[in-house]
């Protein structure tokens, strides 16, 4: 195969999708004003295929920080953490993601993707182990392979088979980084981490909680799956991103049992990529300060997804997981699914479209993310697209329907 | 994929051969075999999910975990029975 034969083949896999008559990849979105609504090839939509859980992106007081930050500090910053890049909120902001998370340290990455690979690649190395759950992000399986340490995957959310995996590694189990994720972003089903903390406690192994899409989604407070399992003091190591509930773009890794910050000068994605802008940094923390000040946002994005989660299921879909920020419509086959998803854009409903190779366990499905932002409107037009996809696609009887995976 | 053997204890090269064929008995003819030196993706037709959920049969029934660095190394049933079998011996 020449060089750039590998360009060619991609194109044929595009055109595939072409082929089933939607443009769902990658379509371009005019947003105006609101965290919710949006124009997609000149029909106004309903925004519920996005990650603005907490619907933060248009919210004033974000706002403003970031025009405050972007007319003193500038622009952007022209340099990496380590060099000239690490500006006072950098610093304030890692301070404050320390606290309200209770842990010892935090470190401020310029995006979650780069969080992921910088640590997972850093705290493992050859001759250490990582046992993956093997529905991870692409960035957690990018950094594993990055890491040069042997790489294994458990069943998704299966502490059991994970349990199988740590045995038979015998002593190299204490050299071992386990690694899951907290809400999984496209079924919307969420990891047993309880069950996953004492397992790799029990064979003295370490885990790293990718928890981009429960951070401000879940918990009492907001912390995420450790607040709401109520393992927070197990888990070794938590990644995020400020890309979903915060509202903006940035990831971290924070740890409660151990002091990361020699990792930073370790880690050649903190060492050689530019910081955040200071704009960036700034609606971040105002964000972070709303998640803390604001637990109304969490019922609102709560209320909003049982709603949608029960009015979906009387209608006969089979969803994937029970109720939750990502609320995911299984289809039958992925011409099904690109049908039912131009079906809803035409009805004025955004969601997102996942078909194979790129969705979990082959499925062909409808994602649909809700968020605080919603109002009940917005809901009841997101309900009747979906009651036109039953009618006119579902095949199933209604009586039999309303299964869960 | 076909039905799993009953566990193995001893483990040889041809036993973990045997196990793969009888797991791939779904992809043949009734009566055919797929030969050890067969290339399961290019020639057999198999996609790279097919292959994985072979290993992971292989993984309950022979007690191993098979790393995923080394998925790109395998293509035929002599590559992952040998391999297999290395790794039984742990
Ligand atoms: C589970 C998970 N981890 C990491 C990321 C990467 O985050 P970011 O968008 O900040 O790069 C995402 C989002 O794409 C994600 O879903």
């Amino acid at each position: 195969m020449s060089l750039l034969e590998k360009l060619e083949a991609a194109q044929r896999s595009q055109d595939v999708l072409q082929a089933l008559g939607v443009h769902a990849i990658g379509a371009t979105i005019d947003v105006a004003g609101s965290a919710t609504e949006g124009e997609i090839a000149g029909n106004r939509v309903v925004l519920a295929g996005t990650n603005n859980y907490l619907g933060l992106t248009f919210d004033p007081e974000c706002v403003d920080a970031a025009v405050n930050a972007v007319r003193s500090h500038g622009t952007g910053t022209t340099g990496s953490r380590l060099a000239n890049g690490t500006y006072g909120c950098h610093a304030s902001l890692e301070q404050e993601l320390s606290d309200f998370l209770d842990a010892r340290s935090a470190i401020v990455f310029t995006t979650g993707y780069v969080a992921n690979v910088g640590t997972i690649s850093t705290l493992a190395g050859p001759g250490d182990v990582i046992v993956l759950d093997a529905d991870s992000h692409a960035s957690i399986y990018e950094g594993a392979k990055l890491s040069g340490a042997e790489v294994y995957r458990f069943r998704h959310n299966d502490p059991e088979d994970l349990a199988k995996r740590l045995r038979r590694l015998g002593e190299r189990a204490s050299r071992t980084l386990v690694i899951a994720e907290g809400l999984y972003s496209m079924l919307g089903d969420v990891s047993p981490l309880k069950e996953i903390c004492e397992v790799k406690d029990r064979y003295g192994a370490y885990l790293l909680l990718d928890d981009a899409h429960s951070f401000g989604t879940m918990g009492t407070n907001g912390r995420g799956l450790a607040e709401d399992q109520g393992c927070e003091d197990q888990v070794d190591f938590i990644t995020g991103t400020f890309s979903k509930s915060l509202g903006s773009v940035g990831g971290y890794c924070a740890s409660r049992r151990h002091d990361i910050n020699p990792l930073r000068a370790q880690i050649r994605a903190y060492m050689f990529t530019a910081s955040s802008t200071p704009s960036v940094i700034a609606s971040t923390r105002a964000a972070l300060k709303l998640i803390g000040k604001r637990p109304e946002l969490r019922t609102r994005l709560w209320n909003n997804a049982k709603r949608v989660h029960s009015a979906l299921s009387q209608l006969g879909f089979t969803l994937g997981a029970d109720a939750s920020p990502v609320i995911a419509t299984i289809m039958d086959s992925p011409q099904q699914a690109a049908d039912a998803w131009q079906m809803l854009l035409d009805a004025g409903v955004y969601v997102n479209l996942v078909v194979p190779p790129g969705a979990p366990k082959n499925l062909s499905i409808l994602r649909c993310s809700l968020s605080a932002a919603h109002s009940a409107e917005q809901i009841d037009s997101i309900i009747s697209a979906y009651s036109l996809v039953a009618e006119h696609l579902l095949s199933r009887p209604k009586a039999a329907a309303g299964g869960s995976l | 994929m076909g039905r799993v053997l009953r566990p193995i204890v001893m483990t040889t090269y041809n036993d973990c051969v045997a196990q793969i064929q009888q797991m791939l008995q779904s992809t043949v003819a009734k009566g055919e075999v797929v030969g050890e030196d067969v290339d399961l993706i290019e020639e057999l037709g198999l996609a790279s999910l097919d292959v994985m959920e072979v290993i992971e049969q292989l993984e309950d029934v022979f007690d191993i975990s098979f790393p995923i660095n080394e998925l790109g190394d395998v293509r035929t049933i002599s590559d992952l029975a040998r391999r297999v079998q290395q790794l039984t011996d742990r």
